[in-house]
């Protein structure tokens, strides 16, 4: 698989304020790949320099093998571009934005209709195509905002922060999108400031505080990372002497911490998967009746606590 | 190519989108044209309305009213003082004129007499109205002092026996007098250059110029709108999601232009038909020239409102500097004051606006039928306002 | 009471941060009467009027009249209206007005005085006459040259009629005899010349109504403007009616202890607070910086609340009509131009004829009304009618509105 992005050293100076400081990044063609970082910490600067809105101050993207601060006409013909905001003319309707901005790309004729009537289907608004956009819901108005990236059939579609103050519903069917899209082998750069959204969606996350990334990997590589150990917690009913399942759990040789608390036990262990079985099998034999088992596997908020010392969310 | 009609057509639809832009766009320009051309200068040769207060009631008097009555330019009406005041005060008369009672005995008697005139200052009608005024009391008062001059001669001589012998010779000189100014050759004749459309009353004149005001102001205001419109691209985003499409800067400002500009030009040829068919402004003459004209016009007013939309950062400040400046500077241009009436100071420096321009440019085709040729020169300036407006347009042009 | 007040006073501190509303509520009725004073001369050292006119002698008569004509042309007196050239070249004069760079040119024939003033055994004839080439697109000013030439004409026609109707009478009478008429009528014709005071009965006394010495014209425009977009804020008002309808803090605060006729009556009071703010600073700046005096401070005072009144009672009805802030805003400024162009708020006046009638609706023809007397030396009593009318306007007005508000329910569109 190639490179389709190539982030070489990117700088960005509002006079004293430095927002990105030397990030350097790629992406493979296929993947899903999220910044993910508080609000502040320059993933929107990051993705105006990539989408060809602001000049860096230093540094380099390669997007798809043409440069951002040489060829951006060419950029900007093979990349999709979902902004924050909701970037349409409120006063015309679905269809008439999208043939709009479709124009805008280069497209025309019956291939722009074709393509209108398929990304209108898409996204699911075929329907009231007719009616003007402020008449639309949130969720309907950030379908259409990502409509309009997909007109061209990007190689690249950058998504930045699409969901944000939208309802859970349109949430979902937003973040089921993406992962339709990926499927069909769209490529996607996702910002986002939700820990989960970039569990769900990605293969990769780059994680950036303060014009920095700090670290960039797999899930599973970033939580390595920091080496946090999981937690199990097994609910059993109220009322219920838990004492010698607690004392018995202790002996166990991979088992770092046990308390109790609410009905609940609660293990310390180094890999959940490898000492559930055991654990529930004592707890079996010693006739103790486990009514549920949550396993917390250590997530990206922990993981920008630890390289921070801050919390992703405030 | 495609991108700039698409943009052209993009700005048109939203601005039809609301209900209240017809309301903008054709029916306030009608009413202020018509109403302000129309009643104002009454859309032709009418007369100004003046009072005459006639407290003498003489032959002489009498006289002096039927030469004001004969007059081409004014429509005295005979009030009497309290009256006359009110009207004045209403404003519905440029001036008024009162004959004192004992006027014409007091002249016979070889004594001055002095009538009061009083104008009012806010209309502009008021110096023609002196003009004629002064005119006819020069008319009436002429032979009687030419009958008092002579009988005056006639005493240094002889003195008369009684008041009777001097009385008829005062008669007989008088009627002398009048014979030969009656009589008298005609000294003076007045002259146009040859183009000009037929000799036009002042009267005609300023309608014509109130006319083309107003076509001047109200399409200037919505162009230097154009300012507005980018702010709202702002405001809603969709200037920087245009900036990540393969558009290029100057695609954008000329798809802008274009719309904006057929947006103002349709508005311009709408006026000018109402003006010809409705109002008989003389524009008619030489369409091609007022095409000119108005095209250079309508380039330059877009050219700065884009320019203008490159210093203000939001919609309601675009607005507000759009009415602002389009009002200032349609009245610094001679739109709503004739240009001819500024003092020479303001007159020259009021030539730095293109507002100026075209109403000089209206102005040849009003009153010199001016051709092609002739528009030019005016038409080549607006096209300097243009480029110039347009160069630090682009050059400012950031899209943040 | 209380809460109205504050509610007032929220909004007006809110418009006043609001430089996009400054510019329209102030800056624009002020420029515009600068303006108008500059392009009508009010402001500048001529005191308003015409000045400077552009004319071009050409005198080809090498005798008396011609050098006299030019001389009246360029005296003292008429040294500031007009600005006059003297010229050899006809061609080259006529030029001048083709060029647009003159407003006439006075052509005095060659013989000119010769057929005025006949010689011995001739009589006057029409054979030389001056030729006025007017500029047609210098109207006004070409007007003026015409009327001092054709004066000139009329004193030199009169000084000649003068001379031979005396001589005529004398011989006609027997007082002097035929041979002597020439030397006679010499005598006489230098006589009259001299005096040609004599010959001028008839004037004119002229004079402008205003209550100073210099008649302003900028007194009646000033106004004119600050009554033109005291609309324009009144609108802005009401609309602020809508937006808090659409951005849910009206709805916010029908949630606090504060009763529906307190949100609106509070709203009115602080469309009023804004309009009177404006039009005090507007007069104020106008008196300041312009030197515009009105007379009777309590009767203006009186004239701005009462007009304000009206006005707010527009802005009023116009926000219970409209159903969103966009609709306030562009009804709103066809509202303005419209009550400014019927209400005479663009020159200072009011239209004459049914217009006018209609004018009569308007805030803008009453505060008008009401400050043109002022100027032309009105005081409080002359002003009565005009503030019932205005306090009547007002009171019809916020009655109505206050209607329809109940009957829609102060949070339905």
């Amino acid at each position: 698989m190639s490179l389709i992005l190539e982030v070489q050293n990117l700088v960005k100076k509002f006079g004293d304020i430095t927002a990105v400081d030397g990030v350097s990044f790629n992406i493979q063609e296929g993947e899903v790949f999220s910044l993910l970082g508080p609000n502040g910490a320059g993933k929107t600067t990051t993705i105006s320099m990539l989408s060809c809105l602001l000049e860096p101050t230093s540094g380099d993207a390669i997007i798809d093998g043409h440069s951002v601060t040489r060829d951006a006409l060419q950029v900007k013909g093979v990349i999709g571009v979902v902004p924050q905001e909701i970037a349409l003319y409120e006063e015309l309707s679905a269809r008439e934005n999208l043939t709009f901005w479709g124009q805008m790309y280069g497209l025309g004729g019956s291939a722009l209709k074709t393509r209108v009537n398929e990304v209108l289907e898409q996204i699911g608004l075929a329907d009231r195509a007719k009616d003007k956009i402020k008449t639309y819901s949130g969720g309907m108005k950030r379908r259409v905002n990502i409509g309009v990236g997909l007109l061209h059939k990007p190689r690249l579609l950058f998504m930045d922060e699409p969901t944000v103050g939208i309802d859970p519903q349109s949430r979902r069917s937003i973040l089921d999108s993406v992962k339709d899209l990926n499927k069909a082998g769209m490529t996607v750069l996702y910002t986002t400031h939700y820990m989960e959204e970039a569990e769900e969606l990605s293969h990769r996350v780059g994680i950036v505080d303060q014009g920095k990334m700090i670290a960039i990997g797999t899930q599973k590589e970033l939580t390595q990372l920091v080496g946090e150990n999981e937690t199990l917690r097994l609910h059993i009913g109220e009322n219920v002497d838990v004492q010698p399942l607690m004392d018995a759990l202790k002996e166990l040789p991979y088992v770092i911490h046990v308390s109790a608390s609410d009905n609940m036990v609660v293990l310390i262990v180094p890999e959940a998967d490898d000492a559930l079985p055991p654990v529930l099998g004592m707890a079996d034999r010693l006739g103790y009746k486990i009514r549920s088992v949550d396993i917390q596997e250590p997530n990206l908020e922990a993981v920008f606590l630890k390289l921070t010392g801050k919390a992703l969310r405030d | 190519m495609s991108k700039i009609i698409a943009i052209a057509l993009k700005d048109m639809n939203i601005r039809f989108s609301g209900k209240t832009e017809l309301l903008f766009f054709l029916i306030l320009p009608l009413i202020f044209t018509l109403l302000l051309s129309g009643v104002l200068f009454g859309g032709g040769a009418s007369k100004i309305v003046m009072v005459v207060v006639d407290e003498d009631n003489s032959d002489l008097s009498q006289r002096l009213v039927s030469l004001l009555q004969s007059s081409e330019a004014v429509a005295p009406s005979i009030l009497a003082r309290e009256k006359a005041q009110e009207t004045l005060d209403n404003r519905d008369a440029a001036a008024i004129l009162i004959i004192p009672s004992g006027m014409e005995s007091n002249l016979k008697a070889g004594q001055a007499v002095s009538l009061d005139f009083t104008l009012d200052p806010s209309n502009n009608n008021g110096l023609a109205v002196q003009q004629e005024v002064q005119n006819a009391i020069s008319k009436i008062s002429r032979s009687l002092a030419v009958a008092s001059a002579s009988t005056r001669e006639a005493e240094n001589i002889q003195p008369f026996t009684d008041a009777t012998q001097r009385q008829a010779y005062y008669d007989q000189s008088l009627v002398a007098a009048r014979q030969m100014f009656d009589t008298a050759p005609i000294r003076i004749v007045i002259t146009q250059p040859k183009n000009t459309v037929e000799i036009q009353s002042q009267k005609e004149t300023q309608a014509a110029q109130a006319s083309a005001g107003q076509l001047i102001i109200w399409v200037f205001i919505p162009l230097l709108g154009t300012s507005e419109l980018m702010a709202y691209e702002r405001v809603w985003g969709t200037l920087r999601r245009l900036v990540t499409t393969p558009t290029r800067k100057p695609t954008f400002l000329l798809g802008t232009i274009t719309g904006q500009l057929s947006y103002g030009l349709i508005q311009m040829l709408m006026l000018v038909v109402i003006g010809v068919v409705l109002l008989k402004v003389p524009w008619g003459q030489n369409p091609l020239a007022l095409l000119l004209l108005l095209i250079s016009f309508g380039l330059a007013s877009v050219a700065m409102g884009t320019m203008l939309g490159t210093f203000t950062r939001t919609p309601s400040q675009a607005n507000g500097l759009s009415i602002s400046l389009g009002m200032v500077m349609g009245l610094l241009g001679g739109c709503m004051w004739p240009l001819e009436m500024f003092p020479p100071a303001v007159a020259n420096v009021a030539k730095i606006l293109p507002t100026t321009w075209a109403m000089m440019g209206m102005t040849q085709l009003t009153v010199y039928n001016a051709g092609l040729l002739q528009i030019l020169p005016y038409a080549a300036v607006l096209c300097g306002f243009a480029v110039v407006f347009f160069i630090v347009g682009i050059w400012r042009f950031r899209y943040e | 009471m209380k809460k109205i007040l504050q509610i007032g006073w929220k909004d007006l501190r809110v418009i006043f941060r609001d430089r996009a509303a400054l510019i329209l509520m102030l800056l624009a009725p002020f420029a515009m009467t600068v303006g108008m004073g500059l392009v009508t001369g009010t402001l500048s050292s001529s005191g308003g009027g015409l000045s400077q006119v552009p004319v071009v002698v050409v005198n080809l008569d090498q005798s008396t009249l011609g050098v006299a004509l030019t001389e009246v042309l360029m005296s003292p007196e008429l040294s500031q209206l007009l600005a006059v050239e003297e010229n050899n070249d006809v061609a080259a004069a006529r030029a001048m007005v083709d060029a647009d760079k003159t407003a006439a040119v006075v052509i005095i024939p060659t013989g000119f005085t010769a057929s005025v003033i006949p010689q011995a055994g001739q009589s006057s004839s029409a054979d030389a006459q001056i030729e006025l080439y007017k500029n047609p697109s210098w109207p006004i000013s070409s007007d003026i040259v015409q009327s001092i030439v054709e004066s000139f004409l009329n004193e030199v026609e009169t000084g000649r009629i003068g001379g031979q109707v005396a001589v005529a009478q004398l011989i006609a009478s027997g007082l002097v005899s035929q041979q002597q008429a020439a030397e006679v009528g010499m005598q006489i014709g230098t006589r009259l010349a001299n005096e040609q005071s004599n010959m001028q009965t008839l004037t004119l006394n002229t004079r402008q109504t205003s209550v100073s010495e210099e008649p302003n014209f900028l007194m009646y425009i000033a106004p004119g403007f600050a009554l033109l977009f005291l609309m324009y804020t009144v609108s802005l008002g009401g609309k602020t009616l809508l937006t808090e309808r659409q951005e849910g803090t009206l709805t916010r605060l029908m949630t606090t202890p504060t009763g529906p006729s307190q949100v609106l009556v509070g709203k009115m009071a602080g469309t009023y607070m804004i309009g009177l703010a404006q039009m005090t600073i507007l007069i104020v700046a106008s008196a300041l910086l312009l030197g515009l005096r009105w007379g009777d401070p309590l009767a203006v005072a009186i004239l701005l609340l009462t007009t304000v009144a009206a006005a707010t009672g527009w802005g009023m009805l116009l926000a219970a009509l409209s159903r969103t802030p966009g609709q306030v805003s562009s009804i709103g400024m066809a509202m303005t131009l419209l009550f400014g162009l019927v209400g005479g708020s663009f020159f200072g006046g009011t239209l004459p004829g049914v217009v006018g009638y209609i004018g009569m609706l308007t805030p803008n023809y009453w505060g008008q009304t009401g400050f043109n007397t002022l100027a032309r030396g009105g005081d409080l009593q002359d002003l009565l009618p005009v503030y019932a009318v205005l306090l009547a306007m007002a009171a019809i007005l916020l009655v109505i509105s206050v209607f329809i508000f109940r009957r829609k329910g102060l949070l339905q569109r």
